[in-house]
């Protein structure tokens, strides 16, 4: 834009310079506006459901579940919905605690322990594979890479059957277990950023007489923080989203997870309390959220170069 | 085998390496042999096989020949679930194209890039369920807000998610509204890598901006596009959470069934329907099928489009 306008004011004569920039700048200012129209919009598209959701947790059920919709409550705004889920127990199996809370201690206590140690197996997996010389590493690699390849629809029916084998069913080993070995994905993408870490650091810590073990764990994993990070909290928000394992896995519903209690708040609330299933929808989304919004800057990297690596 | 060799003749040093290196590196590995590989042969297993019971007594399971298949495909079922797969995955290039628009505009020189971007990520965090939820309060037939918005009585209020003419297309629209964040991500990451002298090239040869980005941008990005492409693709076959959880008719599977995505089928088979593990094993097989297909596909068609350079 600025070199078309200095272009422009050289070609022409003196005469039409002030023209011409004024033209160029009403064209400016058209498309700016037209850029920030539609910035706008979409982000009101993406916004408003949040809102909706939100400003019908706070009316009461009657005016929930009435044809009009306003954007302010007329009766006024009520927790009644937030009580109403923060009251919604299953009695004396899980001695009162309400569901929406232990579904969410529930979901904090599968899903963290894998996490971490899985994060760790990954990480020191990824810098053996990226720096250090063994027998087998390329044949070993490429076995790992084959799993990212395998849809896991069809690992469903046939990991059911060994977890039953096992007597996991019904407690949340099948959702804790495999992911302590670590993820394939996570060991890619760890490589990759171990790759390209200069091995002269790590000639300098072998004449210091430091170990393998010491290296991975004093000179890379400081250097690697942020990768480790995006990927920790990747892996954090992909397990607290889960679905279908947990719908699978966990029958008992003290075991529940958050997103799996949702269910029960459903069948119990849908038809009669609107505001209270959307509190609780508000409630689940929340922890993600403020996460997002604490760690943005990792999540956005972990996200970008997961997905320049094709 | 050569390289082999090297190693043993090293020293004591270059033995201690590989001994740790097989260390550190072993356990994702372990993990994927216990519950990626094992699993993964015993899902072709099962698929040839009749197992009894509701989750499957597999010590009563017993060699079925090709019934299982042939039950999956002589069920009128699976072919519906396929095309509701299909079309649901029709969200999937509309995303693209407007995670490409978005992530364009916001390179331009312009105020509160950061939050308009903060902004248009929030669905990729968000889970399905609450997602699936939200949308149902805004396309209720009964209290929805859609039915307000337009104005209509309770004898007009349209039945958004129990009308088969409706259902399919709405779940689109949400697929939409939830599949742009990551799309946004990876083409604001490839459009700032653009080289910026090929534009001021472009530009010296009496270029637009709209020709060079036909020209320069499109072609650069295609990397991004197609991965975009592989991925969601292989995700849209393998949708399930969002219909199960919105499901307008009973058991969750839409109104005429509408809702009953492929993967959704195999859950039914296995855990709640009538169906049995051996049938759902044969349709996940088919599934991957269909998936390595379409993969393939994807392959070999993105070295007419896909440049690399």
């Amino acid at each position: 834009m600025t070199d078309n306008n200095v272009t422009a004011a050289k070609a022409a004569p003196s005469g039409y310079k002030i023209k011409n920039h004024s033209a160029e700048k009403a064209k400016r200012f058209v498309g700016k506006f037209f850029i920030y129209f539609a910035l706008v919009l979409f982000a009101l598209w993406i916004l408003a459901p949040f809102s909706l959701v939100l400003v019908t947790s706070l009316k009461t059920a009657k005016e929930a579940n009435s044809l009009d919709f306003h954007w302010w409550p007329q009766e006024g705004f009520t927790l009644q919905g937030y009580e109403a889920i923060f009251e919604f127990d299953l009695g004396s199996a899980i001695d009162g605690v309400p569901i929406i809370i232990m579904g969410f201690l529930n979901t904090l206590w599968i899903i963290i322990p894998p996490t971490v140690l899985g994060l760790f197996c990954s990480a020191i997996s990824a810098y053996a594979f990226a720096k250090l010389r063994f027998k087998g590493k390329n044949w070993l690699f490429s076995l790992l890479l084959f799993t990212m390849m395998i849809p896991g629809t069809i690992l469903l029916t046939p990991s059911y059957t060994i977890y039953s084998q096992l007597n996991w069913i019904d407690t949340p080993l099948p959702l804790m277990i495999p992911g302590m070995f670590g993820a394939a994905t996570c060991v890619f993408f760890m490589r990759q950023f171990y790759t390209g870490i200069p091995t002269e650091l790590m000639e300098a810590a072998k004449l210091d007489g430091m170990g393998y073990f010491s290296m991975f764990w004093r000179i890379m994993v400081p250097l690697s923080v942020p990768a480790l990070l995006a990927q920790g909290l990747l892996g954090f928000i992909g397990g607290y989203n889960d679905y279908l394992a947990p719908l699978i896995y966990l029958q008992s519903p003290e075991m529940y997870t958050l997103q799996i209690t949702m269910n029960l708040l459903k069948s119990e609330f849908q038809m009669t309390n609107t505001p209270a299933m959307m509190a609780a929808t508000t409630v689940s989304i929340i922890p993600t959220i403020v996460l997002y919004i604490v760690a943005q800057k990792y999540f956005v990297e972990g996200i970008a170069t997961s997905g320049m690596k094709l | 085998m050569y390289l082999n060799n090297v190693y043993k003749k090293r020293s004591k040093a270059g033995r201690a390496e590989n001994v740790s290196g097989l260390l550190m590196a072993i356990i994702p590995v372990i993990g994927f042999v216990l519950f990626g590989l094992i699993p993964l042969v015993l899902a072709f297993v099962m698929a040839f096989l009749e197992i009894p019971g509701r989750g499957g007594r597999i010590e009563e399971a017993t060699f079925a020949k090709l019934e299982n298949f042939e039950a999956v495909l002589n069920d009128r079922m699976f072919w519906k679930s396929i095309g509701n797969t299909l079309i649901m995955a029709l969200s999937l290039p509309i995303c693209i194209v407007i995670a490409l628009v978005i992530a364009y505009l916001l390179t331009k020189k312009i105020k509160g890039v950061k939050v308009f971007r903060s902004i248009y990520f929030i669905p990729y965090v968000c889970c399905a369920v609450a997602v699936a939820l939200m949308w149902e309060l805004i396309f209720n037939q009964s209290h929805g807000i859609l039915n307000a918005f337009l104005g209509l009585s309770r004898d007009e209020a349209i039945g958004w998610l129990t009308d088969s003419k409706y259902y399919l297309p709405v779940l689109i629209v949400i697929g939409i509204w939830s599949g742009t964040a990551y799309g946004i991500v990876l083409y604001g990451a490839a459009l700032t890598n653009v080289n910026s002298s090929l534009y001021e090239a472009a530009k010296v040869d009496g270029a637009n901006s709209f020709q060079s980005f036909l020209h320069i941008t499109l072609p650069a990005i295609s990397p991004t596009t197609f991965y975009l492409l592989v991925t969601g693709l292989i995700g849209a076959l393998q949708e399930f959470t969002r219909p199960q959880v919105i499901g307008g008719g009973a058991g969750g599977q839409g109104p005429n069934n509408d809702g009953l995505t492929i993967v959704f089928y195999v859950y039914r088979n296995a855990f709640s329907y009538d169906g049995t593990m051996g049938i759902a094993a044969a349709a996940a097989l088919i599934l991957a099928i269909l998936i390595l297909i379409v993969t393939v596909i994807n392959f070999a068609v993105s070295k007419k489009w896909v440049s690399y350079d």
